[in-house]
């Protein structure tokens, strides 16, 4: 039976309870990581895309259609937009975008393309932290001196974002971290989720 | 004491206007004007629970900060930047708790006066009623694990991604069961039914929603004014 793509009252319930999860997941992650500066600023996004990958899969796979990852993507944005990173919400709005193209011909039944979308998803998550040095250095400087911070200790802080070395690594890391999410995901998939019935 | 909630249409404004200062303003440390009437809009709407959990929270925060800048305190374990990023999102998170916790009739009834499409009004209602009921959950999962034997250190250090699984699967489980649940329920109550939705506890605006709106939208201009604007 060929399934519709309008979306009902429980997809619409499913994305936005799981897309807060995971939203919840990203702040309660990046908050444990801010105890360390080399763990917040380098590996926290690793983690942060490992641990939602199975919420990810679980809501691409359930919802089963179209523009899911857009909503979630959207949601995530507005946050930013909330929290005074305006920039953010199209930035977001774009990675939505870029995760349906990969899933548009029903992406959400095969596990390549998921992973596909989650991957990329990852990759383009390293934004959060990244652009506002990129594209709005002064304004970070003067929050960062307003807050305290001598320039040296400011200069150290972000010098993984600026010195090419660690910022390959920070994007290689959060990438294969958002990699192995995505089979650990599809794993926990087939193991639970499937044989419970759920999907 | 019961909470004496003002209107939705005023909440909604004022998160719109904290975040329009917290997002424009050249001067971060003075967002404590923001978070000032954020308390006092608390105190107006006699919701202590929250204006005490937020009060010790800043003044935790304004203490740090006070230490960071004029006594040079480095911290080992959190940096001063994130101290002063909690301290500028303070006006927001206020007021964004305020509207997460106002009973959902009142949301749903503001939403649906407004034209809200249902699906936004449903998602926006499941998302704000997100955080208790994930609490709930939280807890019976650990009570269930803790049955087990699950929770000592030993166990979840020697088995991190076990341990990790023996709580996310039961909690995602559970999240879509609600999302069944809730899916039923919003369904029976006439989810699909596209006539405006009216409820038993749709408030009207008065004067102090007036006051509160006038406030919020003076003080932000001024402190923008005052502090200034980045662009």
């Amino acid at each position: 039976m060929e399934k519709s793509n309008k979306w009902t009252v429980r997809d619409v319930i499913t994305t936005a309870l799981l897309t807060v999860l995971l939203i919840a997941i990203q702040l309660v992650v990046n908050m444990v990581c801010m105890a360390n500066d080399f763990v917040s600023m380098v590996l926290s996004v690793g983690f942060t895309m490992l641990l939602c990958a199975p919420v990810y899969f679980l809501m691409v796979s359930r919802v089963h259609k179209r523009f899911v990852s857009l909503a979630y993507m959207t949601i995530l944005g507005l946050v930013f937009l909330a929290m005074g990173n305006w920039y953010l919400l199209p930035y977001y709005i774009v990675a939505g975008i870029i995760c349906e193209i990969i899933l548009w011909k029903n992406g959400w039944e095969s596990k390549k393309k998921m992973t596909a979308a989650w991957t990329a998803a990852s990759l383009l998550y390293n934004g959060v932290n990244l652009l506002p040095i990129w594209f709005f250095w002064d304004t970070y400087e003067a929050f960062a001196r307003a807050s305290g911070m001598e320039q040296s200790y400011i200069d150290s802080f972000v010098s993984y974002y600026t010195s090419p070395g660690w910022l390959v690594f920070i994007i290689v890391f959060t990438t294969a971290c958002g990699f192995v999410g995505s089979l650990i995901g599809s794993g926990l998939i087939k193991k639970h989720f499937k044989k419970a019935g759920v999907l | 004491m019961q909470c004496k909630n003002l209107a939705v249409a005023v909440k909604l404004w004022a998160l719109l206007c904290a975040i329009i200062g917290i997002s424009l303003t050249s001067d971060t440390v003075l967002t404590c004007v923001l978070s000032v009437l954020g308390f006092a809009y608390l105190a107006t709407q006699k919701n202590r629970r929250l204006l005490c959990s937020f009060g010790i929270f800043y003044i935790f925060l304004a203490a740090l900060l006070y230490l960071i800048r004029f006594h040079n305190l480095h911290m080992v374990i959190f940096s001063e930047f994130y101290v002063l990023m909690f301290w500028n999102l303070s006006p927001v998170f206020i007021v964004a708790w305020d509207l997460i916790t106002t009973p959902p009739g009142e949301l749903s009834a503001f939403l649906s006066r407004i034209h809200m499409p249902t699906p936004i009004i449903l998602g926006l209602l499941v998302m704000f009623r997100f955080f208790p009921t994930m609490k709930a959950e939280l807890k019976s999962v650990v009570r269930s694990m803790r049955n087990r034997r699950l929770t000592a250190l030993g166990q979840v250090l020697c088995h991190p991604a076990a341990s990790c699984e023996y709580v996310i699967v039961p909690l995602l489980l559970r999240c879509l069961q609600i999302a069944d649940q809730l899916s039923v329920s919003a369904l029976a109550r006439g989810a699909d039914y596209p006539g405006v939705r009216g409820s038993y506890y749709g408030k009207a605006l008065d004067w102090r929603d007036g006051l509160w709106f006038t406030l919020w939208t003076v003080g932000t201009a001024a402190f923008l004014l005052v502090g200034g604007v980045r662009l």
